[in-house]
C-alpha cells in the first residue's frame, strides 16, 4: 500500500503522522511572537526555543472554529513540511481533516493549497468525529463492532455532540455548544485579573494553569460550599506557582500555605476558579451563553435520532478534543447522562486515555476502508475539474 | 459601614441607572471579548513574516515534476479567500437556508434555571446592582463592584 500521511487540522494544534506511525506529532497552529524576542516569530513548536514566554501574542488561521487566515495557516504548513514534518506528498497520500459543516470556500482553498503548493497527489478530507467513529468502533473489545455511537468533541473554539448511525453522522442531530478550551482559557484570565493580578497578556501561561488547576466537580453545590471554608477544611483551595523566565518553565499546584516568605516566586491563590470554570462546559448559561450543556445537548442530540437507534447510541458515547482532558469529566457526563437518559438504556462514556490525538488514530482505519481510495480526490481530478468542480459537481 | 462606603453615596453617579439596551449591550461584548486570541497589542507589529519563516518550495524545487511551475505563495491565499466569518456565515444561509448547516446545529437555550454567581468573588449571588445588574454577593463585593466596574467603561 502507499504511504498516507493523517492530519487532524485542529483550531489549536496540528497532529501529524504517517497511518503507520505508533502515534502523531502535536504541532501548535499558531504562530506567536514573544515581547523579548523582536527579531524572530516562533511557529509552531519553535515555542519552546523561547527563553521568556510572559506576554505571548498569537496569530491564529482560525476564526470560531474555521480557517479565515489562509497566508498564516500557510505558513504554519510551510514550517511543518519543511522542518517540523518533511513530507513529499507526490507519493504519499493526504488524509485531513476539516470542521463539521465547514464552508464551501473554505473547502475550496484547502484542496487548491495542497494540489498547488505542496504537489499533492491525492486527499481525502474528514473530520475528527468521523476518524473517532472509526478508532472507536475498530477498537472496542467486543464480538460485533458496535453500530452506532455518540462522538463528543470539546474542542478549542467550540464542542459538538455527534451521533453515528451505521457509520454515518445523523447531520440533522449534531449539536454545537459555543464553549470550548478558548473560550474557558479567556474566562479564567478574566476571573484571576479581576481578583488577584492582571494577567490579561498572559494567555500562553494561564492555558497551562488552566491544564494543571482546573478540573470538573462532580458535585457542583457541594464544591461551592466547600471553598467557602478555610484551610485545612477546604479541600480546593491552592496556590499555583506562576513560571518566571529563569528557573520555572511551567507553573505549578501546591497546596494552601507551601509559600514562604523567602520564597522568590509569584503566586496566585486558586479557589472556585478551579472548577467553575470547566464548569461552564456543562452550564453555558454561567456566563449568559443561553445554550445547552454537554450532557443536556447529548440527551437533544440522541433524541433527534431515529428510536431503535437510542440504546445503541446511550451505551456508546466517546469524549475527545483538547478540553475533554480535565478529571473528572467521565464521572460527572456519565452521572448527568445518566441521570437525564431513560432508565431502561444502558449508558457508556468513554474519555480515553489521550484525548487530544484520539482521532488522529482513526486514520488508519479510514485509509484502510474499502471506499477510502473511491473518497479520495486525486490530481488527475483536480487538473481536469479545479477545486470547485471535484468538491461540488458543478 | 466604612468611610469608603459613605464617600460613595455622595457619589452622582451612584444614580445614573444602566437602562436595559445598554445592559445587553454590555453582555454581548463581554461575550465578545471571550473570543479574541489576545488582550494586548502585538508587539512587534512591524516584524516581516514572510521572510523569518522557512519555505516549503526549497524543499520542492529538487523534484522534477515541479519545473517550470510557479507556486503561489501565502499572499495569492490571502487575497483569494478573504472572507471573514460573518461573510461566511451569511453565504452558508443564503445557499443553504434549512440546513443542517453552522446555524441549525447550534445547541438550543437549556431548560435549566439560570443559576448566578457574584462577579467579584465567583460565589452564588443573591443580590443584584440596581445601578448596572451585576450580581454581588454581599456588602464587601458590592464595595468593590462599584468602586472598580460598576459604571465604568460604559459607552
Ligand atoms: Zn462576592
Ligand atoms: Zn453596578
Amino acid at each position: 500500500m502507499d504511504s498516507v500521511v493523517c492530519l487532524d487540522n485542529g483550531a489549536c494544534s496540528i497532529k501529524i503522522g504517517y497511518i503507520t506511525d505508533e502515534k502523531p506529532k502535536v504541532i501548535p497552529n499558531c504562530i506567536m511572537k514573544a515581547k523579548s524576542e523582536k527579531r524572530r516569530p516562533f511557529i509552531g513548536n519553535q515555542i519552546e526555543e523561547c527563553r521568556d514566554i510572559s506576554g505571548i501574542f498569537y496569530i491564529l488561521s482560525f476564526t470560531k472554529g474555521y480557517i479565515t487566515n489562509w497566508e498564516v495557516q500557510k505558513n504554519v504548513y510551510d514550517y511543518i513540511f519543511s522542518t517540523e514534518f518533511p513530507v513529499n506528498f507526490s507519493d504519499t497520500k493526504l488524509i485531513i481533516t476539516e470542521p463539521l459543516f465547514n464552508f464551501p470556500i473554505i473547502q475550496e482553498a484547502m484542496v487548491e493549497i495542497f494540489f498547488e503548493e505542496y504537489d499533492c497527489c491525492a486527499m481525502a478530507k474528514t473530520t475528527a468525529p468521523d476518524l473517532c467513529y472509526y478508532q472507536y468502533t475498530n477498537t472496542q473489545d467486543l464480538d460485533e463492532p458496535p453500530l452506532c455511537c455518540v462522538v463528543i468533541d470539546v474542542g478549542y473554539s467550540f464542542s459538538h455532540i455527534v451521533p453515528f448511525v451505521k457509520g454515518k453522522k445523523v447531520l440533522s442531530a449534531i449539536r454545537r455548544i459555543d464553549v470550548g478550551g478558548k473560550l474557558l482559557t479567556n474566562h479564567l484570565k478574566e476571573i484571576i485579573s479581576y481578583r488577584y493580578l492582571n494577567v490579561m497578556d498572559e494567555s500562553y501561561v494561564i492555558n497551562q494553569m488552566k491544564e494543571d488547576g482546573c478540573f470538573i466537580s462532580q458535585d457542583f453545590n457541594s464544591d461551592m460550599a466547600n471553598a467557602k471554608l478555610k484551610y485545612p477544611e477546604n479541600k480546593i483551595a491552592r496556590e499555583y506557582v506562576l513560571p518566571d523566565c529563569t528557573t520555572i518553565r511551567r507553573g505549578y499546584l501546591q497546596p494552601p500555605g507551601t509559600a514562604k516568605k523567602t520564597d522568590d516566586y509569584q503566586m496566585l491563590r486558586l479557589n472556585n476558579e478551579r472548577f467553575a470554570v470547566p464548569e461552564l462546559l456543562f452550564h453555558p448559561l454561567d456566563i449568559g451563553i443561553d445554550q445547552m450543556g454537554l450532557a443536556e445537548a447529548t440527551i437533544h442530540a440522541i433524541n433527534a435520532c431515529p428510536e431503535e437507534t437510542r440504546p445503541h447510541l446511550f451505551a456508546n458515547i466517546i469524549v475527545v478534543g483538547g478540553s475533554a482532558k480535565f478529571s473528572g469529566m467521565q464521572t460527572r457526563l456519565y452521572k448527568d447522562i445518566r441521570s437525564m437518559a431513560p432508565e431502561f438504556f444502558t449508558v457508556n462514556v468513554t474519555v480515553p486515555e489521550e484525548p487530544q490525538t484520539y482521532s488522529w488514530y482513526g486514520g488508519q482505519y479510514l485509509a484502510n476502508d474499502p471506499n477510502f481510495e473511491q473518497s479520495l480526490i486525486t490530481r488527475q481530478d483536480y487538473e481536469e475539474n479545479g477545486a470547485r468542480g471535484v468538491l461540488f459537481d458543478e | 459601614m466604612s468611610m469608603r462606603e459613605s464617600g460613595r453615596i455622595k457619589d452622582a453617579e451612584k444614580k445614573r441607572v444602566l437602562d436595559d439596551v445598554t445592559r445587553k449591550r454590555r453582555a454581548r461584548k463581554a461575550l465578545e471579548a471571550l473570543e479574541q486570541d489576545n488582550f494586548q497589542q502585538d508587539p512587534h507589529a512591524d516584524l516581516v513574516m514572510s521572510k523569518k519563516i522557512p519555505k516549503f518550495n526549497n524543499s520542492l524545487d529538487n523534484n522534477p515534476r515541479r519545473k517550470g511551475r510557479k507556486t503561489r505563495g501565502a499572499d495569492y491565499y490571502r487575497i483569494k479567500y478573504r472572507k471573514t466569518f460573518q461573510q461566511l456565515l451569511e453565504e452558508d444561509r443564503q445557499a443553504n437556508p434549512n440546513g443542517p448547516n453552522y446555524i441549525t446545529a447550534q445547541s438550543p437555550p437549556t431548560s435549566y434555571p439560570q443559576r448566578h454567581f457574584c462577579a467579584v468573588c465567583g460565589f452564588p449571588s443573591s443580590y443584584t446592582c440596581t445601578s448596572c445588574g451585576t450580581r454581588f454577593c454581599c456588602l464587601k463585593c458590592q464595595g468593590t463592584h462599584q468602586d472598580t466596574r460598576c459604571l465604568k467603561f460604559v459607552s
